[in-house]
């Protein structure tokens, strides 16, 4: 299975999660995170901010569903057509296992 | 080396953590976190809904409500990971929806900032 952790901007959050739920991935976890990126934050006037407050949302799929997850995430989470500074990274890492606490089964599939 | 991701209830962290440390895992990193499963609702909510009161509609809204959980991650060695998953599991375990997953991750490398030590070595708690 796959770990998709996407961080977007706070304001589209509700989107991203609404677009998740249409694409079929319910369950996804949320996290507060303050970040910078490639840009070294944001500069107005001459403070320069350098820890943007972004939402992280993280979700464990199928490796055969990794790309439709990522495009349902790409699609909400961009700003207007072309996108901007600031919309965000999706990270994918492998996930060996997983469990159901409730149940305590093993819910490992490829 | 892997990385053990847990979501549990707010209310098991102090027991979950310390039954990792007398299971030998004292280091983990935790924090809160929002979330939502495979769709659990309030019945009630759902019984007002069927019946059509408005307040009830209004409530359940379009996507289930995200619900307040504790992320736990530690790292550990490979022999350890099914202590821990075991360990969570029993003490977290009510049979109900909402006790939480589990994600075992890989993890290709640690350092230990203050020794410069790397590997399974930067994660070993027995050393001092």
């Amino acid at each position: 299975m796959i770990m998709i952790r996407a961080i977007v901007r706070p304001d589209k959050c509700d989107a991203v999660m609404a677009a998740l739920m249409d694409a079929g991935f319910p369950a996804v976890t949320r996290i507060n995170v303050h970040g910078r990126g490639k840009q070294r934050g944001l500069k107005v006037g001459e403070i320069q901010y350098d820890e943007l407050p972004k939402e992280l949302l993280m979700l464990v799929v199928r490796k055969e569903d990794q790309d439709f997850a990522i495009q349902a995430i790409m699609r909400a989470a961009r700003t207007g057509e072309k996108g901007a500074y600031g919309d965000g990274k999706v990270f994918v890492s492998p996930v060996d296992d997983v469990y159901t606490v409730s149940s305590g089964q093993k819910e490992t599939v490829v | 080396m892997k990385e053990v991701m847990a979501v549990i209830r707010m209310t098991r962290m102090n027991q979950t953590k310390q039954a990792l440390a007398e299971a030998g895992v004292s280091s983990l990193t935790a924090c809160k976190v929002l979330g939502r499963g495979k769709g659990i609702v309030d019945y009630r909510l759902l019984q007002g809904a069927e019946a059509g009161h408005e307040e009830a509609i209004a409530q359940l809204g379009r996507d289930p409500k995200l619900v307040p959980k504790r992320l736990l991650v530690t790292v550990v060695p490979d022999a350890k990971v099914a202590t821990v998953v075991e360990t969570i599991i029993s003490v977290n375990q009510t049979g109900q929806a909402g006790d939480g997953k589990i994600f075992v991750l890989p993890v290709l490398g640690a350092i230990r900032v203050r020794t410069g030590e790397t590997g399974e070595a930067a994660i070993n708690e027995m050393t001092e």
